[in-house]
């Protein structure tokens, strides 16, 4: 299996000018970030807010600029590319985003937002355009009368629909998707989970999907990510294996499950997430944790491998 | 719970149709509205409805009070007040749009650029604009007579310059705004160049709050206009002007009050009038946060 | 405790609420659950006596809290039962509290106001309410200001003013979903000591049928402003009569096996301005016959629960 994307060692420091009235200040959103996502896979990241899955998303397509590491995607060093390449590039890596209500131009007809992406890359739809806008909303199900519509006249689950078209027009082979469903009703999230299914077996799409919702994640993708303060605290290279980092078995005794009759005690873990700026040595979960020791407060934790399922932890599960 | 209500209360509040229909939906977006589209009426219409030249002098009829042929009396020279107020309106009108036009021109392009670019150019950009903004109308209109001399030329000028700050400050905020939208990083994300990003997106969804705002500095530049005509630095004899006609008024206040009087009143209403069916604009737009946030 | 007959709310011509029944004992836990726009937050500001606020009006039905019908209720009675036997806890501790006040004597006036404490009596009260709630060193965290906690913790203040009047019936209006899920399992751990302990009843608003699942007595189904199906928790998500109920149980990933498929509900939730006639959810509905366009079904009822279908528990 060829990987169409591999990070290496993907960081990113936020600095805050001092002034008279604050000091400086640094904030690693992402630090030391390592994955590959080989073709036709889905990967998962998963974690709290603040935890820096969103920047990562933003990084590896280059939204923002990282501060340091490596992204070679379809064999080739995205870092290198000049800002010109890179506008061609991104026809091969799309992204759909978290808030659907503001994902389309508000004065766009749907028609004109999905024909955007021909007119900003300069190219020819295979069709002629009105037969081209008819294909691609027929793609993600959206009823081709809709073309003419304007964003305000659709409801959420549909604009989501229409950035799914939006990013597919192109056909990229990578498709980010920060949080797609987490703005919507459940009944509609999960008919866009089932859509973004169909299309990844329909068009042989690698996914990263970016999310809060465990269960969510464990269900869609083939392998997870669990990001904590910035870094990845655990690679679980299937959904079904038990956590072996203590913030992941938290992760997991919080989510519920909707039967009633696995209903449970919860412990819930005290605290909670500190703040980004200036972190401590050490591990940075070791605060939380029931099973810190010493040197989890002085040495930070390495994610080191063990037949494919890494943890970066002191004392894993 | 909130969108609903939201819902609820916009479909009771009436909102339907384009904006400008929903401004003249109240009874005061009508009543200023219609004065307005009357005033544009007049003033195009002016040398076919004026009864009288308005520079044709009669001195053997001076100072008459109103009454008939005259409606609005005469001035000392005998000339047909009604006349020169409708005559009045064109120059006031027109000088106050040419500015604010030119005032919205410059002012969007610099207000996109620098809020687009960002950085030193912004900084510096804004610094000058803001410059601007410290001196008193009526100093910047004396710069200009000193150079260009009297007229409404100077006058133009000096009310476009008064206005470039306001215009400026709110394009640069609303394209600061803008530019934090999921849809703006979605494009870029298409590949889209800065050109197509400003063009497509940022400019065409800023412009609704910078027009309201343009209309509503007309009604101040056209204040402006009068003061500066009253000071004699604006419209020069014979054209005629709200501003240099209450002027002239000032000497026969007691013998002859209409003079003043009524160019006086036509400023007053028309300014009323343009800031309530602004004000309506804003409403049925629904753009009073953005316009705030600048 | 609390018992709502038939409720109805009219926000002029519309009328965003109908049909809304359910009932509530002492020490129960009641999830009012639904997608947005179903009338479940109106359900409780219809409790709470917050519609004037927005324009709203009961227009049919009662709210019985403990023998007294609080529809006619005037606004002066209304208030010393808000915020004193009738607690409520608001969606987003971001905003629920004064931002320039610091958080002890926002906490004290709920007991000055209606327990009628001094100062003195109020503040020891807070202390002690901020201890049972675990939150570290009470007193340091009565001269802080909001802006100074994190969100879970605005979300126990929030809390302990609901608290600090000794409420008999307690309305949580979605408590969690501006947090993140491990602070979520604290609050929601924490409540359910709340109930057991000062033998409360909790409202619990809420769009997510695992919290239901996990805290919920009984549930009521809501569905563009209608109650559509009500019943003991163990019995709504064994047996689901409703096919809304079925469907919206269907749309959870349950992560017990790798065959798991979800569909999601076809179409999209209705918009207040224009409500399906007859059966809310018969456009999108797999099961719908020509009646469900044209009537609307009344309640059926099947063990202890009961739901709006004119062909309920069939399979969708």
């Amino acid at each position: 299996m060829t990987n169409l994307l591999e990070v290496r060692n993907l960081s990113k420091q936020f600095k805050s000018p001092g002034g008279p009235f604050r000091k400086a200040r640094a904030m690693h959103a992402v630090n030391d970030v390592s994955f590959d996502l080989p073709k036709g896979r889905v990967v998962g990241v998963v974690g709290e807010s603040g935890c820096g899955k969103s920047t990562l998303a933003r990084l590896i397509l280059r939204l923002i600029e990282p501060t340091d590491g490596t992204l070679r995607f379809d064999g080739e060093d995205l870092r290198a590319k000049s800002p010109a390449q890179m506008r061609k590039l991104r026809a091969n890596m799309q992204m759909v985003f978290q808030d659907p209500y503001s994902a389309i131009d508000p004065r766009y007809t749907i028609s004109r937002a999905v024909m955007e992406p021909f007119v900003v890359q300069d190219r020819k739809p295979a069709s002629k355009p009105e037969e081209e806008v008819a294909a691609l909303l027929r793609m993600v199900g959206l009823d081709p009368g809709l073309a003419s519509s304007f964003p305000h006249q659709i409801s959420g689950g549909q604009k989501q629909r229409v950035g799914i078209a939006r990013a597919l027009a192109l056909r990229p082979q990578l498709l980010v998707l920060d949080e797609p469903t987490a703005s919507l009703d459940v009944s509609v999230q999960a008919q866009i989970i089932s859509l973004l299914e169909q299309l990844r077996d329909d068009l042989g799409l690698t996914y990263l999907f970016i999310s809060h919702d465990l269960s969510l994640v464990r269900y869609f993708c083939d392998e997870i990510l669990v990001m904590y303060l910035g870094r990845v605290v655990e690679a679980l290279p299937d959904t079904d294996l038990p956590a072996r980092h203590p913030y992941t078995a938290t992760l997991m005794d919080s989510t519920f499950a909707p039967d009633p009759k696995l209903r449970r005690i919860i412990t819930p873990l005290e605290g909670e997430v500190p703040s980004p700026f200036d972190l401590p040595p050490g591990c940075a979960f070791a605060d939380r944790c029931p099973r810190a020791a010493a040197i989890c407060r002085t040495e930070t934790p390495v994610l080191s491998s063990d037949g494919g399922h890494a943890v970066a932890c002191h004392n894993p599960i | 719970m909130s969108s609903m209500t939201g819902i609820a209360a916009r479909w009771m509040a009436g909102y339907r149709g384009t904006p400008v229909s929903r401004a003249f939906g109240s009874w005061l977006g009508k009543i200023a509205g219609g004065f307005l589209v009357l005033l544009v009426l007049t003033a195009i219409f002016a040398p076919w409805i004026t009864p009288f030249d308005y520079a044709a002098q009669d001195l053997t009829n001076g100072n008459a009070p109103p009454g008939w042929p005259h409606l609005l009396g005469t001035d000392q020279f005998g000339r047909d007040v009604l006349s020169r107020v409708i005559y009045g309106a064109r120059t006031s009108l027109s000088v106050s749009a040419t500015a604010i036009a030119i005032s919205i021109t410059a002012g969007m392009t610099l207000g996109a650029a620098a809020g687009y670019f960002g950085g030193f150019f912004e900084r510096a950009v804004m610094t000058v604009v803001d410059l601007t903004w410290s001196f008193p109308d009526i100093l910047i209109a004396l710069i200009f007579v000193a150079i260009i001399g009297p007229g409404l030329t100077s006058t133009t000028f000096a009310i476009a310059i008064a206005y470039l700050a306001q215009f400026t400050r709110l394009t640069r905020a609303q394209i600061v705004r803008l530019k934090r939208e999921t849809f703006i990083e979605a494009t870029i994300n298409l590949g889209a160049k800065p050109h197509h990003i400003l063009l497509k997106h940022l400019l065409p969804n800023a412009i609704a709050p910078v027009i309201v705002v343009g209309m509503l500095a007309i009604g101040d530049g056209i204040v402006l206009e009068a003061t500066l005509g009253f000071f004699g630095l604006g419209a020069q004899p014979p054209t005629p002007s709200w501003g240099a006609m209450m002027s002239s008024g000032t000497a026969q206040l007691f013998l002859s009050p209409w003079v003043i009087i009524f160019p006086g009143v036509v400023v007053a209403v028309t300014v009323i009038a343009v800031n309530l069916f602004g004000d309506e604009l804003i409403r049925a737009l629904d753009i009073r946060d953005r316009i705030r946030g600048s | 405790m609390l018992e709502v007959r038939d409720l109805e709310v009219a926000f002029g011509p519309v009328a965003p609420l109908s049909g809304v029944s359910f009932s509530l004992e002492k020490g129960e836990t009641l999830g009012i659950v639904g997608e947005s726009g179903s009338g479940k937050s109106l359900t409780a500001m219809s409790v709470m006596g917050l519609l004037p606020l927005s324009g709203g009006r009961i227009t049919a039905g009662s709210i019985m809290f403990d023998g007294q019908d609080l529809t006619n209720l005037p606004e002066p009675a209304y208030r010393k039962l808000r915020g004193g036997r009738l607690g409520l806890i608001t969606q987003n501790p971001m905003t629920s509290l004064d931002p320039l006040q610091k958080i002890g004597p926002q906490v004290d006036a709920v007991a000055r106001l209606h327990l009628g404490m001094n100062a003195s009596e109020a503040r020891a009260r807070t202390v002690e309410i901020l201890g049972t709630l675990r939150i570290p060193e009470p007193g340091t965290i009565c001269n802080r200001y909001p802006h100074q906690m994190s969100g879970g913790m605005k979300q126990r203040i929030v809390i302990a003013m609901a608290l600090a009047a000794d409420p008999d019936v307690l309305v949580a209006d979605e408590p969690t979903t501006a947090l993140d899920v491990t602070v979520q399992a604290q609050i929601i751990r924490l409540l359910d000591d709340l109930v057991k302990e000062r033998d409360l009843s909790l409202v619990l608003i809420t769009h997510d049928m695992s919290v239901v699942a996990q805290t919920c007595d009984k549930v009521v189904v809501m569905y563009a402003g209608r109650a559509i199906e009500h019943g003991p928790v163990e019995a709504i998500f064994d047996a689901p009569q409703h096919p809304y109920t079925q469907a919206l149980i269907g749309c959870i990933p349950k992560g017990l096996s790798d065959d798991e498929h979800l569909t999601g509900i076809p179409g999209t939730v209705p918009n207040v301005l224009n409500y399906p006639k007859g059966c809310p959810f018969h456009p999108r509905c797999t099961q719908a016959k020509e009646i469900c366009a044209t009537d609307v079904p009344a309640f059926v009822q099947h063990g202890n629960g009961q739901a709006a279908c004119h062909f309920p528990g069939a399979p969708q």
